[in-house]
């Protein structure tokens, strides 16, 4: 409740603070010619005469009511709005995350265990995937699998193959991190004592791996999920601009673009309340892989 | 034997094959336009979707009485129609009207409308609907900015029949015939415009070859044929419905993606081409290249004359020497840009043009600063004068100037900069670019201004422009202020009536003694036309840019596929 507390203030302010009149967004964009009495009554319908720290105040009333505002630009409810575009992101999102996993998963399993050059090789493609920002990767593979190849859509079309390049670009620099983070414990829980002595009751290097190691491996990757989520949204602006892709990213930048606040702030609302669900399960889903009691509490309490 | 890539048409003998190969040879070569469907034999084909890919920002709102800027005209002029329309050389043809008459004053015009037409609604064309259009875009509730200005000067209207329209004036309007041919003056329904406003936003209704259908927010329009369409503009290739059964409307604002989804064949026509892929699909065999420069006035930086340093004309004369704009605009528009030295776009038939006051040249830049008292140079090598640097603040707008155009101001920068100026580049967004113009916090600035006719100069250079709108806003960024020129401008808007020769004359006349007084004023650093560029895939065919405002008309288009 503080965080969504704190999220609408930030948000608030930040987008009151830019230059920009709210005022004219209302009225179709900067730079209309309106009357001087149009704007006047706008500012009286909106409420954007009254001091800021009252617009802000009005403001968390509704959004405490449920009543997240109508877009100035849009001539729509900001609710339906971000509704009707969440779905997309979110698709977006699960697929990446999904992807990443698989990616980082199979890079980690695969280069830990044989030696050092599978080791150094495995780290270094996880460094550079880290490093790739999302519009060179999305530029890059759109003209090798759509202008060279041509097997793949260049722009988000309806059905599935419009998926593949978006869910990729923003799947390979979270591979990156999530592949780093797994091999370091990866690395760190096949030197455990416990690998020794399942080697001794005759599990192969493999098998250790995959039903004891892994467990290990997993946890900080799954922890780290929760933020991934969050990093995924905000690299969703980019990717869908760039592929054209309807979802609360473009809708954001629009958004910001013509300081429509009510859409910036529903927008944002809503990111971070995905945000909070998304560290809850993380954090149930950490419980679940690791039931090892947490070391300031007693078994009771975890 | 043909060029792979072309589709051969039968051959009736070897030496029409060999000419038809070599006419598609030549055309290629110089870049062509694709103005007529191609050498082929085929007849339109009837049906197909067109996809058409915008890289403009999605309007709010389609009806284009409410505000009034581009994006809205690209789509609204797919499904609405005005009264007057432009042919190629810039005479003011039929549309919805079939001819006017205008009073010996210059203050009753009379529109007489085309027999039987009808709005997609049923409601018929008649003058009722034309006098409840002009309420419209006058009713301040409504938020018309550029049709409410252009009929500034409309007191009333009358119904004198059912088919003739009569508005009463306030003062002589030259432009009257050129604003009505703009789209954000089109006729819709009034039965629809009686709707709320958000409903009429959704899905505005007029007399178009086309209809809209649905439009999904953030995603797609789709305007559906309107296959009781009977009134094309004059100057059209056919009558009756349109070819094409529908068109998609997308919007796809990343640059290299819209080229990548036309070469991928994902959509049809795409417009907002850049230079690099203007020249990528001119040198390919299958994207044809549609260059439709728009009216008003050129792309042109502004001096802002109203304050120092620019309010000194040797320092405005010195900073237009020192600017190095033909090697610039050559190489980063890579021939898809011709320099211009005109105030007005060269699609304007009564442009002045004016190449020696814009050369190159910075001795002459130097002398010029050093008689103005600007002979001293600090540490870094600026000019300075009574311990004051030479520096001109040059707000940029990324929503409005291309990245090659971005580029092109730092090219000007650095040259500018052997003389001594220094110029600051601020690279802002749209909302924050008007605030800054508009609490005068800039020396140099570049706006585009889209508008039929010479008017436009009265717009951005009669001192009334000076004045902010309530909003801020306002066009006179050179801020000129000379009674000579004001007065010239106001005569040139008042010649009363523009349609006999002598006074389309006078009108020339005056309008070319306007330019010569701006341009020797160095109050503007013309560059280019305002550029629109339009890529078409192979399949489209009969496409073609309206002369009224440059908008994409696919009214005689269809599809070979």
């Amino acid at each position: 409740m503080f965080v969504l507390w704190a999220v609408a203030t930030v948000t608030f302010f930040a987008v009151r603070l830019i230059p920009g009149d709210p005022a004219e967004a209302i009225l179709g964009g900067p730079g209309s010619q309106t009357s001087s009495e149009a704007l006047a009554a706008v500012r009286a319908e909106y409420g954007l005469d009254q001091p800021l720290l009252v617009q802000y105040l009005q403001q968390l009333g509704r959004l405490a009511t449920g009543d997240l505002g109508r877009s100035y630009a849009l001539n729509m409810d900001v609710g339906p709005l971000v509704l009707s575009q969440l779905g997309g992101t979110l698709l977006l999102a699960v697929l990446s995350l999904t992807v990443a996993w698989l990616i980082a998963l199979l890079l980690a399993t695969w280069s830990t265990g044989r030696g050092r050059l599978a080791g150094q090789i495995g780290s270094g493609l996880e460094i550079v995937a880290a490093a790739l920002p999302h519009f060179w990767l999305a530029t890059t593979l759109i003209v090798v699998f759509s202008v060279w190849a041509g097997v793949l859509p260049p722009i988000s079309t309806a059905d599935a193959r419009g998926l593949v390049l978006p869910v990729v670009t923003l799947a390979i620099p979270l591979a990156g991190f999530l592949g780093q983070v797994m091999r370091e414990s990866l690395t760190a829980a096949l030197e455990s004592p416990f690998v020794l002595s399942a080697r001794a009751r005759g599990e192969s290097d493999r098998g250790v791996l995959w039903r004891h190691a892994l467990r290990h491996a997993a946890l900080p990757a799954i922890s780290l999920s929760g933020w991934a989520f969050g990093s995924l949204i905000s690299g969703a602006v980019v990717v869908e601009t760039i592929f054209a892709r309807p979802g609360l990213g473009r809708t954001l930048l629009n958004a910001v673009t013509v300081r429509d606040v009510p859409v910036v702030v529903g927008v944002v609302m809503v990111v971070a309340l995905a945000y909070i669900l998304m560290t809850i399960l993380t954090d149930l889903a950490s419980r679940l892989a690791d039931p090892r009691p947490t070391e300031t509490g007693n078994g009771a309490l975890s | 034997m043909p060029r792979p890539g072309i589709v051969p048409s039968p051959p009736r003998s070897a030496a029409l094959a060999v000419l038809a190969g070599a006419a598609a040879l030549g055309l290629a070569l110089t870049g062509c336009t694709a103005a007529t469907p191609s050498a082929g034999t085929a007849e339109p084909a009837s049906g197909g979707t067109l996809t058409y890919a915008s890289g403009d920002a999605e309007p709010t709102c389609l009806d284009p009485h409410v505000g009034g800027n581009y994006p809205q005209a690209l789509v609204s002029s797919q499904f609405l129609e005005s009264l007057v329309s432009l042919d190629a050389d810039g005479t003011i043809i039929p549309w919805l009207a079939d001819s006017w008459t205008v009073s010996p004053d210059g203050l009753s015009w009379e529109f007489t409308l085309k027999d039987d037409v009808t709005f997609t609604d049923g409601t018929p064309l008649d003058a009722a609907a034309v006098q409840a259009n002009i309420a419209h875009l006058q009713d301040p509730a409504t938020g018309s900015s550029t049709g409410y200005l252009a009929l500034a000067k409309v007191t009333g209207t009358e119904a004198v029949s059912d088919s003739v329209v009569r508005l009463t004036l306030a003062q002589p309007d030259s432009a009257l015939l050129e604003s009505l041919a703009q789209p954000w003056l089109a006729i819709e329904s009034p039965t629809a415009l009686t709707r709320s406003q958000d409903e009429n936003c959704a899905a505005p209704v007029g007399t178009g070859p086309f209809v809209v259908d649905s439009w999904v927010k953030q995603n797609a329009i789709t305007l559906v044929r309107n296959e009781d369409y009977t009134s094309p503009p004059a100057d059209a290739e056919h009558d009756g419905p349109a070819y094409l059964e529908s068109i998609v409307w997308r919007f796809i604002p990343d640059s290299a993606s819209r080229y990548a989804a036309l070469q991928a064949g994902e959509v049809d026509v795409i417009d907002n081409a850049q230079p690099d892929t203007i020249a990528q699909a001119e040198a390919s065999d299958t994207i044809v290249h549609l260059d439709a420069p728009r009216p008003g006035a050129s792309n042109r930086i502004e001096l802002n004359s109203g304050k120092a340093p620019f309010n000194d004309a040797a320092v405005r004369e010195a900073f237009i020497r020192s600017a190095n704009v033909d090697d610039a605009v050559a190489s980063l528009f890579q021939g898809s840009a011709e320099r211009s030295y005109s105030a007005l776009s060269s699609v304007e038939p009564l442009g002045v043009s004016q190449p020696d006051l814009f050369e190159y040249d910075p001795a002459a830049a130097a002398t010029l600063l050093d008689g103005a008292g600007w002979s001293e140079k600090d540490a870094d090598g600026y000019r300075v004068k009574d311990g004051v640097r030479l520096t001109v603040v040059f707000p940029v707008s990324t929503n409005q100037s291309i990245p090659a155009e971005q580029s092109l101001f730092e090219q000007i920068q650095a040259t500018a900069k052997e003389t001594g100026f220094d110029v600051q580049l601020t690279k802002l967004d749209l909302s924050s670019w008007y605030t800054a113009l508009g609490s005068n916090a800039y020396d140099a600035v570049s706006a585009p201004y889209t508008k039929i006719g010479p008017d436009v100069l009265r717009i951005l250079f009669h001192s009334d422009g000076i004045t902010p709108a309530p909003s801020g806003y306002f066009a006179n960024h050179a801020q000129v202020n000379d009674p000579e020129l004001d007065s010239l401008l106001t005569q040139a808007d008042q010649v009363s009536t523009g349609s006999t020769t002598a006074d389309a004359d006078q009108r020339a006349s005056l309008y070319e003694d306007a330019q010569d007084l701006i341009l020797a004023g160095f109050y503007i650093l013309p560059l280019y036309d305002q550029q629109n560029h339009f890529l078409l895939g192979s399949a489209v065919e009969g496409a073609r840019a309206l002369p009224t405002v440059s908008t994409p008309a696919f009214y005689d288009a269809w599809l070979n596929r």
